[in-house]
């Protein structure tokens, strides 16, 4: 396990290093990732001037809400940023490479890359955060501090599965680029609104099909005391699923890779 | 001519290729259609927001989501990885003007496009009951202005890509490009529900046009002379970036570097 971390660490850090040779284009992306979590803000200030709560949710719980969401998809680039580039390796037959590394393959996938807009989005997801926090009712004790933080690991861990079964996908639908995962993750924008908007049927959907509402709506309700919040706790519960799910789909990938031939 | 449609219809055959690629596109551009619907529908069930009621926005958005699909072929990654990988060499040895060709190939996703909003109107009309139609000439003026808006987003695009010349990451700037556009353009939101401090540049800058001048039109908000006028600064901005372009094109030839042969 720890020589595992050590490897991702190792690898990640020479991604970063070959990224920071390139100062406008890290700038440009932390700059393009901070734009869309301005863009969230301006949709929901825009609004919310009109209207004074959607759906019971206040403006600054809406913010908090759309911040999560922001926050959680910026761990993606920085953290997982490789995995999007399995579509490309499979396509290429370049998945040769990792499969005779000892070792893990998909640990070498994940972090053959960082997307430096991840920064723009933590920078951008964190201020809402912590605007939505302070102008939002919340009783704060120790145990409230602890279960929000393990919420929130719960959350990070549930998107990055997500993304590494989307991507996974790839071994299936094959092609140069992961649109599957793109799809899967672009979905779940709609979560960065209160679940309760939507139908029954996206609202269903996105609990037990997607797990999408535990990345923020679900851990989001619990700490605002919503209506049925309990349903936040089981958060780390579906990010072990998630983790277990996206484990055994790559593993199965893996075994219908057939190279290019070369 | 001849060539320029051969580059069209050479585009739109790589673009079916990929058919389950393009299809898995839509599909995540439908969800975020209904995403948008979704919200809107909470939000204007206790009555209409800044003078749209649920008949109009949806129809608002769909015209915005439609503006997003038209004419957002995959030419402009092309162009982009050409650029960055120094093939672009061999497009300045070809026999055609540059802007043309790349032109051609940003229209080759015209057909399926269509068809993709042929689609999303019909589901829209079907699930959501109805939908609001403009009078004759009102249809007629929107149907001008939405043609215009392939043209008028390919300048914007191509200005945008010609970033590869200075930097080597396309990526962050097509998201900046994007963001900048989805606000200005009012997909995000109507101009009109802008704060005063965004609504201000919004006037002014070209992305209005691609936008919220169609919707205005469809919407029967700009009748007569306003709607004439709106046209005409479409058409304004069209012929004011094609030129742009070539200006900016000749300064990024002389920053173009391709190593080795």
């Amino acid at each position: 396990m720890r020589r595992t971390l050590r490897i991702y660490r190792r690898s990640l850090g020479a991604h970063l290093r070959a990224v920071l040779e390139y100062e406008a284009d890290f700038w440009i992306l932390v700059v393009a990732g901070l734009l869309f979590q301005v863009l969230n803000l301006i949709f929901l200030s825009a609004v919310f001037s009109h209207v004074p709560a959607l759906n019971g949710w206040s403006f600054p719980e809406a913010v908090l809400l759309a911040g999560t969401y922001g926050f959680i998809n910026g761990l993606g680039p920085l953290f997982f940023e490789g995995t999007w580039r399995l579509a490309g390796k499979i396509n290429h037959g370049e998945l040769d490479y990792p499969l005779t590394r000892p070792a893990p393959v998909l640990v070498q996938v994940v972090s053959a890359g960082i997307g430096m807009h991840g920064i723009g989005d933590l920078i951008g997801g964190g201020a809402m955060i912590g605007w939505g926090l302070a102008n939002s009712d919340i009783y704060w004790s120790p145990l409230r501090i602890g279960g929000a933080l393990v919420l929130l690991a719960g959350s990070a861990t549930i998107l990055l599965s997500l993304i590494v079964l989307g991507n996974a996908a790839s071994f299936w639908v094959g092609g140069n680029h992961p649109v599957f995962a793109m799809t899967l993750i672009r979905t779940g924008d709609m979560a960065k609104y209160p679940l309760s908007i939507y139908g029954v049927a996206v609202r269903a959907a996105f609990t037990v099909l997607v797990p999408y509402a535990f990345i923020s709506f679900f851990p989001a309700s619990w700490l605002l005391g919503k209506e049925s919040a309990w349903i936040g706790l089981l958060t780390p519960v579906v990010a072990v699923y998630c983790v277990y799910l996206a484990r055994l789909v790559f593993r199965r990938g893996l075994r219908r890779y057939d190279s290019a031939g070369h | 001519m001849r060539p320029y449609l051969g580059l069209l219809r050479m585009s739109t055959r790589r673009i079916l290729t990929y058919r389950l690629n393009s299809l898995i596109l839509w599909i995540g551009g439908a969800t975020f259609l209904a995403g948008s619907l979704a919200v809107w529908h909470a939000l204007l069930s206790q009555g209409e927001i800044g003078g749209y009621d649920w008949d109009q926005m949806k129809a608002y958005l769909l015209i915005g989501w439609a503006s997003g699909a038209i004419g957002s072929a995959y030419g402009d990654w092309w162009m982009a990885d050409r650029i960055l990988d120094g093939h672009v060499a061999t497009d300045l040895t070809k026999p055609l003007d540059y802007q043309w060709a790349r032109f051609s190939e940003h229209m080759g996703g015209l057909a399926t496009e269509f068809i993709a909003i042929a689609i999303a109107a019909t589901a829209i009309v079907t699930f959501t009951g109805g939908m609001v139609v403009p009078g004759p000439v009102q249809a007629l003026l929107f149907t001008v202005s939405f043609l215009l808006v392939a043209p008028l987003k390919f300048a914007i695009t191509y200005i945008t890509t010609m970033a590869c010349f200075w930097t080597q990451n396309f990526m962050g700037v097509s998201w900046a490009k994007d963001a900048i556009v989805t606000l200005f353009s009012g997909a995000l939101i109507p101009l009109a529900l802008l704060p005063a401090w965004l609504a201000g540049p919004a006037a002014v800058l070209p992305f209005a046009s691609i936008t919220a001048t169609p919707a205005a039109l469809y919407l029967g908000q700009a009748t007569g002379w306003e709607a004439l006028r709106l046209l005409a600064v479409q058409a304004v901005w069209i012929l004011v970036l094609w030129w742009g372009a070539r200006l900016i094109w000749r300064r990024a030839l002389r920053a173009l570097t391709v190593h080795g042969g």
